[in-house]
């Protein structure tokens, strides 16, 4: 229960707002840090400490793409393959990562580490191929550094468990 | 006048009040701009385009600011393009083109757009035939499309939303009337938008699914037959339905429906109805009504109905004439005479309610009449100081004032609680004095709960603080409550009986009564939108106060020199032997638990519907006919008096409550009866003076209504019926034509409790004879109920999901343990279980029966 867990926090965020129910977003996201997804549980939960129907956060997590309502992996490589990004060669490079992480689009890989997703421009033309990685950028990919990428994650899946920064991130943007 | 604003629409002048938007302003003289996602009742958004139109502004000279003309002398108008006439509101010289070639290319470029991923099954679909999608197809469209076929969309076309609604993906245009409706106008916001684009669907994620008393009106406002009732679906088509204007039986609001109905194969070819739609009456419900309304209406058509008369003969009630039964029950009233009573419900007619009391009072000659279950007190308060005649509660605005006391609208009277709470966001000071928390808490200006028991006492001290001139000291929500009372421009008080007792209830009236009288810079009674309004326990409980149904009073409230005998002492009185003879007419005291048996009677008949429990042990069992079958009217608690319509033939050989009593009446020496409900009510206006501008024909006057949605537009169709039936006429109360003394309200000791106290609430949804037939609302059916605060719960030691045997003055219900965080510390109530179990606040004993499932799991 995340009302428990985060007490603090979802109390500190709540009073940034004049009218608590716009404390939903920073919530959600804090839900599915907790639960690495918004499952009908944590939408549920969410919708209780704000007093609102679990209707209405079903919706946000619907409308909003950053909000995940199947489980995904630790990381989510949303990568842009819109047309800037295409003609830069992003769909091959989709391909290439599917093949390396012998998964598809949407789908998680076996260990749990990774989900490949394509999204609309991200605004990084300019950088493609390019993909956002749990909020965080890369950009002038290539195959080189996307081994390099897996590589670093996979390394910092084995340290810790969870990253603590991305709570704090969520209470600083609330803000 | 300053506040109209002139502008002209495809070359016509037309003057409307500031604000208004073109799309309303273009109604309002019979030009069309077609719509979808607008409505006249919601806040417009442009989302579907289909009112695109050119509107043009004047120009005018940048340096003077004077105004450009032509060479005609006309203003020089700009054109920009296309907006939508939902959304712009009015401007003075403004000029709207609304079937210019640009318009009508946008127009049918919309609706190509719409129908490129609809599904067009009209010849399936409950909406083909007054559907606004299919209409302006017709008469906008291009009748050629772009589409892809292949690229059709193919998705879910049978998604419960709960068991009352249906969607259908396919058919959706998305327009977002049904999640405006939830969340503007009934705080219920259960159904939502999830994804976008084409993936763009309607999701519940209530429990139990799209969990709304309103669910029904998104059907009706739904442009298209997306959102359809698993009552009507595939029920039949709209043209092969006769509509019958009907009165809502279910609650004191009165709302106004129509009832659609079909005669057909599939019931034996019997002429049934087939749905219960909202009609217009902007003073009463507008274009809405609640689910219970629209769901609650297949006991007119249950195979468990009544069909001809039955007589006990060796102990077995067994079918007989009419005539044999009559005779019967008039010989043996007769032979009873002053030792006969009677005992009627609320939800009869003002025909039926008056031919009762003259029966028992000129045929008789006994004065022992009373409704079998009086809940509510204060009728005669009303008669001089309920809302003025001309009360619409859409009237009232900032700088006026709503009192509820002791209700709980959202359970007790629905399209009330719809009301109030929009008056609230108007700027009306909503001030709630009540034992708890209800669904009105959030949109009041002040909100008293009263500790358990102190209700009266609450009210006196309310009505001190008013007396007073007080500055109000801002800490105490009473005094503040009190200055904006008082201080009101318009001020309307609602009471319930809630946690009171009858006495209570009675003495609740007369406070409030008094505190309307109050003379302080406004005058709170004997003026429209002013004065008090009753949420009495039935339809027609209004009606039975105006008729006479009352040991004390005649009808028109004519005080008798002898009252006669009340229900409590009729009940006493059948167990003694007192009482010979009994008449319940549509009520069942013996299954309400105020009558244990038959006790010495030596004669009990019971006029009805169904073999009711008292039925079941009566002498003779007369067939009465719903109000579905015949006319009559019902007087709602704002004493607005309207005709109801026979819908559907007469079940068996059922006759009309009012025909059967005058039959027996003229069997005891009465006049003939009248041949018409019609005749019956002239007679009511005679007797009942607050009736005496009123017959059949001006109850039936109707006028033009705003907003016009049930008419002959392309856009509309399906929302509401239009008005031809009536919309009634209300009373005058004393104060409107005369001054009012002061009434003496007793004294009544408040109780304190030293352990839980309980009181009963109502449930909308509360299981009866009636509403436990239709069963697509079975599920929602309240089961017995008992609701204490997690603090409470703790100290009695009881668990969520226990059952627990409640315990009130000697008798008992078992009731599910709800722990809810919003249940008011310091007090449990009980609901689902039969009217009138607890009277007032009273000390209860609660014992766990059954553990709760999910503590041994």
């Amino acid at each position: 229960m995340i009302a428990e867990k985060y007490a603090e926090e979802i109390k500190g965020i709540i009073a940034r707002f004049p009218n608590k129910k716009s404390a939903v977003l920073p919530l959600m996201h804090l839900a599915q840090h907790e639960y690495g997804y918004m499952s009908q549980e944590a939408m549920r939960e969410v919708a209780e400490i704000l007093d609102l129907d679990p209707t209405q956060v079903l919706s946000l997590s619907g409308f909003y793409s950053l909000y995940y309502e199947e489980p995904v992996g630790k990381y989510v490589m949303e990568i842009c393959n819109d047309l800037a990004c295409a003609l830069r060669g992003a769909d091959q490079f989709v391909d290439m990562a599917c093949r390396k992480l012998d998964t598809t689009v949407d789908a998680t890989t076996e260990d749990g580490l990774f989900t490949i997703k394509t999204v609309m421009c991200l605004g990084a033309c300019d950088r493609a191929p390019m993909l956002q990685c749990n909020l965080k950028f890369e950009e002038n990919l290539d195959e080189g550094k996307f081994d390099q990428l897996l590589a670093r994650l996979r390394e910092e899946a084995v340290s810790e468990q969870k990253s603590p920064s991305i709570v704090e991130k969520i209470v600083a943007y609330a803000k | 006048m300053s506040d109209l604003v002139t502008l002209t629409i495809d070359g016509v002048e037309v003057s409307v009040p500031k604000g208004t938007l073109v799309a309303d302003a273009a109604k309002k003289i019979q030009i069309d701009i077609p719509v979808f996602c607008y409505h006249p009742k919601l806040e417009p958004v442009g989302m579907c385009r289909v009112c695109l139109v050119e509107i043009g502004l004047p120009m005018r000279d940048r340096a003077t600011g004077e105004l450009l003309k032509n060479e005609d002398g006309s203003p020089k108008l700009s054109f920009r393009g296309l907006q939508t006439g939902c959304t712009v509101a009015v401007s003075e010289g403004m000029a709207v083109r609304t079937a210019s070639q640009p318009v009508k290319e946008a127009r049918g470029a919309v609706l190509e757009f719409l129908l490129s991923s609809h599904p067009l099954d009209c010849p399936v679909c409950d909406k083909g035939g007054e559907c606004p999608l299919q209409n302006l197809t017709m008469a906008h469209g291009k009748g050629t499309s772009r589409m892809a076929f292949n690229d059709k969309l193919k998705i879910a076309k049978h998604v419960p939303l709960g068991e009352l609604i249906y969607l259908d993906r396919e058919r959706c245009i998305q327009c977002a009337r049904c999640i405006r409706f939830q969340e503007e106008i009934v705080d219920d916001p259960v159904i939502r938008f999830h994804n976008r684009g084409r993936s763009l669907e309607i999701v519940t994620m209530s429990e139990p699914g799209f969990d709304s008393y309103w669910s029904g009106n998104t059907t009706d406002i739904c442009p298209v037959g997306a959102l359809t009732t698993s009552d009507f679906r595939f029920g039949a088509r709209p043209w092969e339905l006769t509509p019958a204007a009907s009165i809502c039986p279910h609650c004191p609001v009165g709302c106004n429906t129509t009832m659609s109905t079909r005669r057909e194969a599939i019931s034996g070819g019997r002429k049934v109805i087939k749905r219960i739609m909202p009609r217009q009456n902007e003073a009463v419900n507008e274009i809405w009504i609640c689910d219970k309304g629209r769901f609650v209406h297949h006991f007119a058509d249950s195979a468990q109905r009544l069909t001809t008369p039955l007589i006990r003969k060796d102990g077995q009630l067994v079918e007989a004439s009419w005539d044999e039964a009559l005779d019967l029950v008039a010989g043996q009233l007769q032979k009873h005479k002053s030792a006969a009573a009677g005992l009627a419900s609320g939800r009869l007619s003002n025909e039926d309610l008056f031919q009762f009391q003259k029966l028992f009072r000129k045929g008789l000659g006994s004065r022992n009449i009373d409704l079998a279950n009086r809940q509510l007190g204060g009728g005669e308060i009303v008669a001089q100081v309920g809302v003025g005649s001309g009360t619409n509660l859409k009237d009232l605005g900032k700088g006026d004032a709503i009192l509820v006391v002791a209700s709980d609208l959202h359970e007790e009277a629905p399209l009330w609680w719809m009301r109030v709470k929009q008056a609230a966001e108007r700027g009306v000071s909503l001030v709630l004095v009540n034992g708890r928390r209800t669904r009105l808490d959030k949109f009041a200006a002040h909100t008293v709960n009263y500790e358990p028991g102190q209700g009266l006492m609450t009210i006196r001290r309310l009505f001190g603080l008013a007396q007073v001139e007080t500055e109000s000291t801002r800490d105490d929500q009473l005094a503040a409550a009190a200055e904006k009372l008082i201080k009101a421009e318009n001020l309307v008080a609602f009471y319930g009986s809630e946690g009171l007792t009858f006495d209570e209830s009675d003495a609740l009236a007369k406070l409030l009564g008094n505190l309307l009288l109050i003379k302080n810079g406004h005058n709170h009674t004997g003026r429209a939108n002013n004065g008090l309004i009753p949420v009495w326990p039935h339809s027609n409980s209004q009606g039975a106060w105006d008729m006479g149904i009352h040991p004390a009073y005649g009808p028109g409230y004519a005080a008798l020199e002898t009252p006669g005998l009340g229900a409590a002492q009729i009940y006493a009185g059948a167990a003694s032997g007192d009482i010979e003879a009994l008449y319940v007419v549509g009520a069942d005291p013996v299954g309400d638990g105020l009558m244990a048996d038959r006790g010495k009677l030596s004669f009990l008949v019971v006029q009805e519907l169904f073999l009711t429990e008292t039925a079941a042990l009566a002498d003779v069992v007369l067939p009465a006919q719903s109000w579905a079958e015949r006319e009559g009217t019902y007087t709602n608690g704002e004493r607005r008096v309207q005709r109801y319509y026979p819908a559907i033939p007469a079940y068996g050989d059922s006759r009309p409550d009012w025909q059967i009593l005058a039959q027996v009446g003229e069997r005891a020496g009465l006049e003939k009866p009248a041949f018409a409900a019609s005749l019956m009510f002239k007679e009511i206006a005679k007797a009942v003076t607050q009736y005496k501008h009123m017959d059949y024909r001006s109850l039936a006057q109707v006028e033009k209504q705003w907003p016009d949605v049930g008419g002959d537009d392309l856009y509309y169709g399906g929302n509401a019926y239009e008005n031809g039936s009536g919309l009634g006429q209300q009373w005058m109360a004393a104060a409107e034509s005369g001054a009012v003394e002061r009434f003496e309200a007793p004294d009544i000791e408040p109780n304190s409790f030293e352990s839980l106290p309980l009181i009963q609430t109502r449930a909308l949804y509360a299981s009866g004879t009636l509403t436990n037939i239709s069963k697509v609302i079975e599920a929602r059916l309240v089961s017995p109920t008992l609701t204490v605060s997690p603090a409470d719960a703790a100290r009695l030691e009881l668990s969520d999901g226990d059952v627990v045997d409640v315990a009130v003055n000697g008798a008992s219900v078992q009731a599910k343990l709800s722990v809810s965080k919003y249940a008011t510390v310091g007090l449990a109530q009980l609901s689902g279980v039969g009217s009138g179990f607890v009277s007032g606040t009273a000390a209860a004993e609660f014992n766990r029966v059954v553990e709760s499932e999910k503590e041994l799991a």
